[in-house]
């Protein structure tokens, strides 16, 4: 079992992707194809990664502005939209940085309806620590 | 009573604040200095605009995805986090608080505000 379908038991997952630093997609599972497809999670992915790459800037600079910790590294963003939210970690990748690893995996997020969005429950999985290889 | 000082009862909330979209003002509540908040402001309402930037491309693609208009966003970290939906924020200590209760109740307490961003 992947950590994709884990992401896929949440309360009202839609969708659970992979993707590049750089924003693209890779695996994915969605849930209902009428209403998120390939095209909307490829321009999410990118959407998403843009995001983290500046929270993580504004969490540093942030840190360093005024002496509070605990802001970075960012663990998930999250995007709450009308209908829809989108959790999105890079935390497995920083774990394999913090290794010395050169071979990163990919970042991952899910989606889910607001209504049933249990977000605690996305970052946990998002947060599961794996054995780096 | 404001949203403000509703959050600022909540647990785990550092502070809270609000600010205009066009960057004018800011008002807030809580344990941060007067130009942190400011800093804070600046932050949250830049990442606001930019999410409402790609939302709107994202529409564009494809209409009715869901997504827009955007509520807000959050971003959590080791030990806190910061919830933004409409034009206010907040802190949250990660160990005191429910995420799920804060954004819970930030978007049904400003669900009425229009998305329009003025």
């Amino acid at each position: 079992m992947t950590t994709l379908d884990d992401l896929m038991k949440l309360p009202g997952a839609m969708a659970a992707f992979e993707f590049r630093g750089g924003g693209e997609l890779l695996e994915h599972r969605i849930a209902y194809p009428d209403r998120i497809n390939q095209s909307i999670l490829d321009l999410l992915a990118h959407m998403c990664a843009a995001n983290l790459s500046i929270a993580t800037m504004q969490a540093r600079g942030w840190e360093k502005m005024t002496g509070m910790e605990g802001f970075y590294p960012i663990q998930e963003f999250t995007l709450i939209g009308f209908d829809w939210s989108v959790v999105v970690s890079g935390l497995l990748r920083e774990q394999h940085k913090q290794a010395g690893k050169f071979s990163l995996p990919p970042l991952m997020g899910v989606v889910m309806a607001n209504e049933k969005a249990d977000y605690e429950a996305a970052f946990a999985i998002l947060e599961r620590k794996e054995p780096v290889q | 009573m404001s949203i403000v000082t509703d959050l600022l009862a909540k647990p785990g909330v550092v502070a809270a604040g609000e600010y205009a979209y066009r960057g004018d003002r800011f008002s807030y509540r809580g344990a941060l200095s007067e130009e942190h908040a400011r800093k804070a402001s600046i932050m949250c309402r830049a990442t606001t605009m930019s999410v409402n930037m790609e939302a709107s491309m994202l529409e564009a693609l494809e209409p009715l995805s869901g997504l827009p208009p955007p509520r807000g966003w959050l971003v959590h970290g080791p030990d806190y986090s910061v919830c933004v939906i409409a034009n206010v924020f907040c802190l949250i200590d990660n160990s005191k608080g429910s995420i799920n209760d804060l954004v819970g109740f930030m978007r049904q307490a400003l669900a009425h505000v229009p998305s329009d961003m003025i």
